[in-house]
């Protein structure tokens, strides 16, 4: 990233994102339980807490759908791409969100005296074994420790201390959060209420988001595939004016990862595909400033050697490239990060 | 994301969307039908 792109710290894009984000869940909440005491007056505490404990599932349940939504959708259609930027702070406060909807839970045993009740439905073991039946409050038990722990590690603290591949996929987690989730409202709200909103709001949301990852996912493969190499082991790709200027075309070897190739005027250099940060497409983002900038949070690389530029120390690995019978060809063995590799065309 | 993670992805998904299709469908199917309420005292006397 560059000295005047600040990807982590607190920006403007940072400050609007969180607003909307804060409004958005305020307007929801407010206007539930608002709505649902116009219809249904609630006529003791209990019922008050009732209706909150429904204003914050639900509320969690469509921020979690939304949450998953973004990866696929910014993979699918890059117009997408702005709600990934801070989706680290959304789902950070879904977790809170759902940590409310659980204490309120336990509020409304405690304010009837029926606390001994909630330990026993979680200690009920007998009832583990049946499906419907099953102690509902112990799936969204599991999923509120799930978000918690993606909350907790969500600062790029860990994302250094781990290393962007185990982050990614320790954060994988919040998929299984989701089924537990779905499962937690079916066993639960769906099996004491008869109306069609719960089903249909649990249905449509997670054949969405299932939807949407099955499409994502299929799209993915078609670029995994890779081009075959030629004898030598170089991979065509392309005459040079069939990289966009200041973008890049993405080949991927068989079995290997993928590269971006780019071209920023008369240079050509090729870089992994993973950027330092979180492992975002590179490839899919634009030389800005004289920089390749990576489309998920801005971090920045010198195209000449994969290095970020001083005073930042992140580099990519890079892959030597070569101009041959008018085509652009490069060799799929990656390059210790840091290494020129670049060329200039003539 | 790296290859592999794509792939954990491609074989995730269909898993998760197949075991939560399943749960939805069982959950509604076998759900107890609601118990008859109690013909209040006052109605059935009219």
């Amino acid at each position: 990233m560059s000295g005047g792109y600040q990807a982590v710290m607190w920006n403007r894009a940072k400050y609007i994102y969180d607003a909307i984000l804060i409004l958005g869940v305020a307007a929801y909440i407010g206007s539930f339980i608002s709505i649902g005491a116009l219809l249904h007056p609630p006529k003791d505490a209990p019922e008050w807490i009732d209706l909150r404990v429904r204003a914050f599932g639900t509320c969690a349940f469509l921020m979690l759908t939304v949450i998953l939504s973004i990866g696929p959708l910014a993979r699918l259609d890059p117009k997408f791409l702005p709600l990934l930027y801070n989706r680290r702070h959304f789902g950070v406060l879904t977790f809170f969100i759902a940590a409310f909807h659980a204490w309120s839970m336990v509020q409304w045993f405690a304010v009837q005296n029926a606390l001994p009740n909630l330990v026993q439905e979680f200690t009920d073991w007998p009832n583990y074994l049946k499906f419907i039946g099953f102690p509902f409050k112990t799936l969204g038990l599991a999923a509120l420790l799930i978000l918690l722990l993606m909350a907790a590690t969500s600062h790029d603290y860990w994302l250094n201390f781990l290393g962007p591949p185990a982050w990614k996929a320790l954060h994988m987690a919040v998929y299984v959060a989701y089924g537990l989730v779905v499962l937690h409202v079916m066993l639960g709200a769906v099996q004491t209420e008869r109306g069609p909103f719960i089903p249909l709001l649990i249905g449509a949301s997670a054949s969405a988001v299932a939807l949407l990852h099955l499409l994502a996912g299929w799209r993915e493969h078609a670029g995994d595939r890779g081009k075959a190499a030629a004898d030598d082991g170089w991979l065509a790709v392309g005459p040079p004016q069939s990289i966009p200027d200041k973008g890049a075309r993405i080949v991927a070897a068989p079995g290997g990862e993928r590269i971006a190739v780019f071209r920023d005027g008369n240079t050509i250099g090729a870089l992994t595909n993973l950027c330092a940060h979180q492992n975002g497409p590179i490839g899919e983002g634009r030389i800005i400033d004289g920089l390749v900038t990576c489309p998920w949070h801005g971090y920045q690389y010198q195209l000449k050697n994969g290095c970020a530029p001083p005073p930042f120390t992140e580099k990519l690995a890079t892959y030597r490239v070569r101009l041959k019978n008018g085509m652009i060809e490069v060799n799929p063995r990656p390059l210790a990060a840091g290494t020129e590799a670049a060329i200039e065309l003539t | 994301m790296t290859r592999k993670h794509r792939s954990v992805h491609r074989l995730l998904w269909p898993a998760l969307a197949l075991t939560l299709a399943i749960g939805f469908a069982l959950s509604i199917y076998l759900r107890p039908p609601i118990a008859a309420e109690p013909i209040p005292a006052a109605k059935s006397q009219q």
